[in-house]
């Protein structure tokens, strides 16, 4: 395939991944929690979307949007506020028991077999420009992964809201002392992360129209790849992880489709790599990284 | 016997008992049941090999099942009978396709193996801690799978390796878990052990008083991927197959999770762990079919996972240390303590032998 | 007769099953200018901890204007009118100066008056008027130190908590602190100040308490900051 067109694509791939590094990169930065349950929210989506399917297209996204807020919140009350002071070993395998409680409750209500969701299956034709052929998802992808990355740095950096979360991440206990309030900042946090998450749903469905019990997993497991070697500590690093092994992980795919067969290990043998030559992140400066866990 | 001399055999007996109680209820049950038995005395060996290393060093490592996929494919395959071997594996390296042996020696080679595969993986990766060690383990875990499931040298590659003898009985699992766990209780009553241990509470701290960190987390991944290699070979002759998606995140998860929500400071909430949550996943899925309990219990099918992963979820959310609480079984006070001794037990924490 | 703005009545904090404060008993009326001094480990930090809210009490209470604060949360503390300004200050390096002080305005009860509290504040604080868009982690030490001060007033305290502000300060910075501080009493915010040097914090305020092993020791007048004997006795004892 042209090279041109796997770049675009692989641009368009990494918008999303980013946008899910920020979902997960926002709850870590106030609750110092890696959310490993966030590809459940994505599920989520799916399944609102195939629920909806003879909906108009509108009421179902926003329907999507609801479902997956609501559950985002719901999983920050119900099973990660009694946890905040565990240890991080703990928090991590709490999120795993919620994401394998979530996976089981969609197998008994949806089944095992995949639902095929076509809410936005119009945006799957091409449009040809010269001698490339761009899918409309495409386009989409990447003006509103930009769009909803413009939008989270906005609402950081120029509400008051968005100050207190900056400021929690930095510095939880100095913040609480000022009186910032550790619930709002947190359930704020969980809010965005929620609508990210539903927007990336509506995006992943329409390449990906199959939506099984678990669906979100292997994209949250890849995000956090990207996430950590981009380097977890600050927000925008984490970002350009996420956006950096969505892009490779299309790219190589694209053009090596020939020996694609060991492509994840050497993806993975890659991360071992960056991992031990700078274990706090790709793009991390040089101060070292606080210790986490 | 010194009451210490006690506290000390009561580490490894505890569990050790428990494990053959398990057996011995295992045996006494019908056929059907008894493979529910065993299921949970092998994935009580998993998780007891997985916290040699993550128990003691307090980093997480996702990476374990590899060790365990490794010890589960070698110890099968050089365990299936020639003649059917060749026909259903043509692809295998020479050595692999024509070496038939027994399944105790399958299983001293699996250990083997796991401990050289760990040894390598580690010599890198232990110079990493939390999370970046995580990650790097997981990848570890990828491409473990990865290769596995292409390379037909060495497996079947996608396909299930099947025709494997299914020789372990329940007394042989209770054997192999107890042999598992007699190994961790050397190891953390071990200088080494003891030190290693000193580095999960304060690495830092420990590095000053000259505890060569790396060194230390080294030997444990070793041993610990040897142990988990030894359990995969157990896992094997089990099922009487294995395919590389039944020792990848599914496992991997299961094992940190039944680690955790055991406790996972202590050998006692490894093992604990371990066959509560076999046990309970056992339970479930009867329930499905109708159980006795004094009553007659049906869960609507596919509940089973959703009462399982609540149930999970639940503990961790009210006792987040675990069940055990990370703390080994310790023999009953034969006076009542001081008020000195309760507040230096609460400064302390946690721990083995009340020694770290 | 009006309720003291700030009781400590019976504090007992432990660590583990160390105690770092034992039954400490201090009141403080409206306006009062009250210092703690006393060696390393006394438990004064702990003390204002305690006040805050980050650190649970093992017994006693703490009250503000009779009102209990035990068992509520550090940003509850806060918002009730007390202000902690924590050792170390523990500005926010990588926001702006003027990011720092927006994030003061969130232990505020009422939104009137930010406008003249801002003025106010760069009345007393012109290092921090001229550094408004700088990073706090670009700012000297002292300026800081007038930073996380001025942060603090920002949500219109009644009780005014400082945790060893002269720490890593040069004398002559210490002295402007002081008389910044004096200012804000004028102003009618009571202040309870923590200090490891003796000698500046007993001729600023209206009284000094020692506090060495958890308990307070003795209590000193403005006059008493060169009876040195008196001093070294309270420290040793």
């Amino acid at each position: 395939m042209n090279t041109a067109q796997a770049l675009i694509d692989a641009v368009a791939f990494g918008a999303v991944y980013a946008v899910v590094a920020v979902g997960i990169g926002l709850v870590f930065g106030v609750m110092r929690l890696i959310n490993f349950a966030y590809g459940e929210l994505i599920t989520a989506g799916g399944f609102t979307l195939w629920w909806l399917r003879n909906q108009p297209a509108p009421v179902a996204i926003l329907a999507c949007f609801a479902v997956v807020i609501a559950l985002s919140l719901l999983m920050e009350r119900l099973a990660f506020r009694p946890l905040r002071s565990a240890s991080a070993a703990t928090m991590l395998v709490a999120t795993f028991a919620v994401s394998f409680l979530l996976q089981s409750i969609y197998l008994l209500i949806f089944g095992p077999r995949g639902n095929p969701v076509s809410t936005l299956a119009g945006l799957q034709t091409a449009v040809s420009l010269g001698k490339l052929h761009i899918r409309w998802i495409t386009f989409v992808s990447l003006g509103t992964g930009l769009v909803l990355l413009l939008g989270t740095a906005l609402v950081l950096e120029r509400t008051t809201i968005g100050l207190h979360m900056r400021a929690a991440a930095a510095d939880f206990r100095t913040s609480r002392l000022l009186g910032v309030r550790a619930n709002r900042v947190i359930a704020f946090a969980f809010l965005i992360s929620g609508f990210l998450a539903a927007a990336v749903s509506v995006l992943l469905t329409v390449e990906d129209q199959l939506v099984t019990p678990n669906y979100g997993v292997s994209v949250t497991i890849l995000a956090l790849v990207g996430v950590v070697v981009g380097g977890l500590d600050r927000l925008w690093t984490a970002t350009l992880g996420g956006f950096a092994i969505g892009f490779a992980n299309s790219f190589l795919s694209d053009e090596l489709q020939g020996s694609r067969v060991y492509l994840p290990s050497v993806v993975f043998g890659a991360v071992i790599l960056v991992l031990l030559l700078r274990p706090g992140g790709l793009f991390a400066g040089r101060r070292p990284p606080v210790e986490r866990m | 016997m010194t009451r210490r001399r006690l506290e000390a055999l009561l580490e490894f007996l505890g569990p050790a008992a428990l494990l053959v109680l398990v057996a011995l209820a295992g045996s006494l049950t019908s056929a059907a049941r008894e493979i529910e038995f065993r299921n949970a005395l092998v994935s009580a060996a998993i998780v007891i090999a997985l916290y040699v290393f993550v128990g003691n060093s307090g980093v997480i490592s996702f990476g374990h099942m590899s060790f365990v996929a490794v010890g589960a494919f070698l110890s099968g395959i050089l365990t299936i009978e020639g003649q059917s071997k060749q026909f259903v594996l043509p692809g295998l390296f020479p050595f692999l396709k024509h070496a038939t042996i027994g399944s105790w020696p399958s299983l001293a080679l699996a250990a083997a193996v796991g401990g050289v595969y760990a040894f390598a993986v580690g010599l890198p990766l232990m110079r990493l801690s939390g999370l970046p060690a995580g990650i790097a383990t997981f990848a570890v875990l990828g491409i473990t799978y990865n290769v596995l499931r292409n390379w037909t040298r060495i497996g079947p590659g996608p396909l299930t390796l099947s025709l494997v003898p299914e020789t372990t009985t329940v007394w042989t699992a209770a054997g192999g878990a107890v042999i598992v766990t007699g190994a961790a209780f050397l190891y953390q009553r071990s200088p080494a052990g003891r030190m290693l241990r000193a580095t999960r509470e304060d690495a830092g701290a420990a590095r000053a008083s000259g505890i060569d960190v790396y060194r230390q987390r080294l030997l444990a991944f070793t041993l610990s991927g040897a142990l988990c290699g030894f359990a995969g070979g157990l896992l094997v002759h089990l099922l009487g197959s294995i395919t590389t998606d039944q020792v990848y995140l599914e496992l991997t998860f299961l094992t940190l999770a039944m680690l955790v929500i055991g406790g996972s400071g202590s050998l006692l909430g490894a093992t604990v762990g371990g066959l509560l949550i076999s046990g309970l996943n056992s339970f479930l899925g009867d329930a499905e079919n109708g159980v006795q309990i004094g009553f007659r219990l049906k869960l609507p099918s596919g509940t089973s996972l959703v009462v399982l992963g609540a149930f999970m979820a639940l503990v961790l959310i009210l006792r987040p240390s675990g069940l055990t609480g990370g703390r080994e079984l310790r023999l009953p006070r034969r006076r009542p303590p001081s008020a000195t001794a309760t507040s230096e037990g609460q400064a302390l924490g946690h721990g083995s032998g009340g020694h770290v | 007769m009006a309720e003291p703005a700030l009781a400590v009545e019976s504090l007992e904090v432990r660590y583990g099953g160390v105690p770092a404060v034992r039954g400490l008993d201090l009141q403080i009326e409206r306006g009062e200018f009250v210092g703690l001094i006393g060696p390393n480990g006394a438990g004064k930090s702990t003390t204002l901890l305690a006040i805050m809210g980050v650190v649970p009490p093992s017994a006693g209470d703490v009250r503000l204007f009779g009102r209990s604060l035990r068992d509520k949360r550090p940003e509850d503390v806060s918002r009730a009118g007390v202000a902690l300004v924590p050792e170390g200050r523990h500005v926010f390096g990588g926001l702006s100066v003027e990011e720092n002080l927006r994030l003061g305005l969130a232990g505020r009860r009422g939104r009137d008056g930010v406008g003249a509290d801002f003025e106010r504040i760069y009345e007393l604080f012109p290092a921090v008027r001229e550094s408004l868009h700088r990073s706090a982690g670009a700012l000297s030490g002292g300026q800081q130190q007038q930073l996380a001060i001025a942060r603090a007033l920002l949500a219109r305290p009644d009780v005014l908590l400082l945790d060893e502000p002269s720490l890593g300060l040069a004398p002559t910075v210490v002295e402007s602190v002081f008389s910044v501080l004096k200012e804000i009493r004028e102003q009618g915010v009571t202040i309870l100040l923590v200090e490891q040097r003796a000698e500046v914090t007993i001729r600023a305020a209206d009284r000094t308490h020692v506090l060495a092993n958890g308990a307070l020791r003795l209590s000193l007048a403005p006059g008493d900051a060169d009876d040195t004997e008196r001093l070294a006795a309270a420290y040793l004892s």
